[in-house]
């Protein structure tokens, strides 16, 4: 039997109190993500709620997430916005928030949910790179803003299946399990990211939404950019906000909800909840899989000399030149489509209509830049 | 399922512990505690 060697014991002992102190360092740096950012609604807000005031189970999780409501003097429809559905999509998630900071309702109801996967945020996604969060310059000096991962901390949900089957029936890769955005309209009694999406449906039932707005980012290597998904009992509103913003100059194509690919959520909120649903993509090279180093100036300046490449040989899906695309113009972007589906909604339903002040114009977000609407 | 994610990482983990202060050589002791730090972040559910 062999016998403990006295040097070996205390060089033993010396390796384990610097893996303790390198444990202590890193582990700081990890909980660091799991600071939420502050978010300072505007006076229009009416009422802050939790997601789990609509389903309790999520009361206590990682999954429940603050939920801000702005109810209008004058009767008219209800909307939802969603933001951070995937966490490493900026534009969303800083669209929302520039939303909840501004906006006051003149008629109709706008519910805004900005971190939808709040899980998703305490995390980054490994092997990325990734900074942890990024900063907006503010007339009160900078507010960082989290960059997170596309799917749920698999701390919070654990194992992933090998194939995940998503609530109504469609199968895809074990790590989806962790997708928002594949999980509706989720279940009471599934994973967390199930649940999470099983909340979102019931704010849209108890609120009584008409219509839904997921707002994301995609690779510009994506076909599916620079786009208005919509479920099939929106075409009528996508294609009446389309050529409002090609009025406005910008180009948006339309993407029909494909009936076949289920769990998303211009897919299931349509179908189960029954309003409209729309989603809107912005180019976003950060979560690209193109790009060079990652850095907290792909973010924000969206500038990357691979993409440029890419766009010259023809392989990317939107203009991509020496200026990039920065965050001030996605959300912009986000800002111009939610302006155009809102009109859209006003013209066509006008008993549903949702009217609000105060929304940023995309042409004052690219000159001015996002922090110039930030408190 | 937490449950079952603790004990299987705390299992590895002590075996980990084990060879760190039983093991002769020193670079094979440093290896040891490259995947050591992980455990323990998992262990506490750290990341």
């Amino acid at each position: 039997m062999r016998s403990f060697a006295p040097l070996r014991m205390t060089r033993g002992i010396l390796l384990l109190a610097l893996t303790a102190l390198v444990c202590f360092l890193s582990g700081r740096e990890f909980l660091s993500m799991r600071e939420t950012e502050t978010i300072f609604p505007g006076r229009g807000l009416t009422a802050t709620r939790a997601l789990s005031d609509y389903f309790p189970a999520l009361k206590g999780t990682p999954g429940d997430t603050p939920v801000y409501v702005y109810a209008g003097p004058k009767d008219g429809g209800n909307v939802l916005v969603i933001g951070g559905a995937h966490p490493n999509e900026p534009a969303g998630f800083v669209t929302a928030v520039v939303l909840a900071e501004n906006i006051r309702a003149v008629r109709g109801k706008v519910v805004i949910v900005p971190r939808a996967n709040a899980s998703g945020f305490t995390h980054s996604d490994p092997q990325e790179g990734s900074p942890q969060r990024f900063p907006i310059a503010t007339a009160a000096g900078e507010r960082w803003f989290r960059l997170g991962s596309r799917v749920t901390n698999p701390i919070h949900q654990w194992p992933d299946p090998t194939i995940y089957v998503t609530p109504t029936g469609q199968t895809l890769a074990g790590i989806e399990a962790r997708n928002l955005n594949r999980a509706y309209p989720g279940k009471a009694g599934g994973n967390l990211t199930e649940m999470v999406a099983y909340g979102i449906m019931e704010l849209i039932n108890k609120e009584r939404i008409d219509l839904g707005i997921d707002l994301h980012e995609s690779a510009p290597e994506y076909p599916v950019i620079n786009a208005i998904v919509f479920h099939e009992n929106s075409a009528d509103l996508a294609a009446t906000a389309q050529m409002e913003l090609q009025a406005e100059g910008f180009e948006f194509r339309l993407e029909a909800s494909p009936p076949n690919l289920r769990g998303l959520s211009h897919r299931e909120w349509g179908d189960a909840a029954k309003i409209r649903a729309i989603l809107m993509e912005t180019p976003n090279a950060s979560h690209g899989r193109l790009k060079g180093r990652p850095s907290i100036e792909l973010i924000i300046d969206g500038k990357d000399k691979f993409y440029e490449k890419a766009a010259r040989l023809g392989r990317l899906f939107v203009p991509f030149g020496p200026d990039g695309i920065p965050l001030r113009d996605r959300v912009a972007r986000h800002l111009a489509g939610l302006r155009a589906v809102l009109a859209g909604l006003t013209e066509l339903d006008p008993g549903k209509a949702v009217e609000v002040e105060d929304l940023p114009t995309a042409d004052r977000v690219r000159v001015e830049g996002i922090g110039a609407f930030l408190r | 399922m937490r449950t079952v994610y603790h004990l299987i990482v705390l299992y590895l983990t002590v075996h980990f512990l084990w060879y760190l202060v039983r093991e002769k050589k020193f670079w094979k002791q440093a290896g040891i505690v490259l995947v050591l730090i992980m455990f323990l972040l998992r262990l506490f559910l750290v990341e």
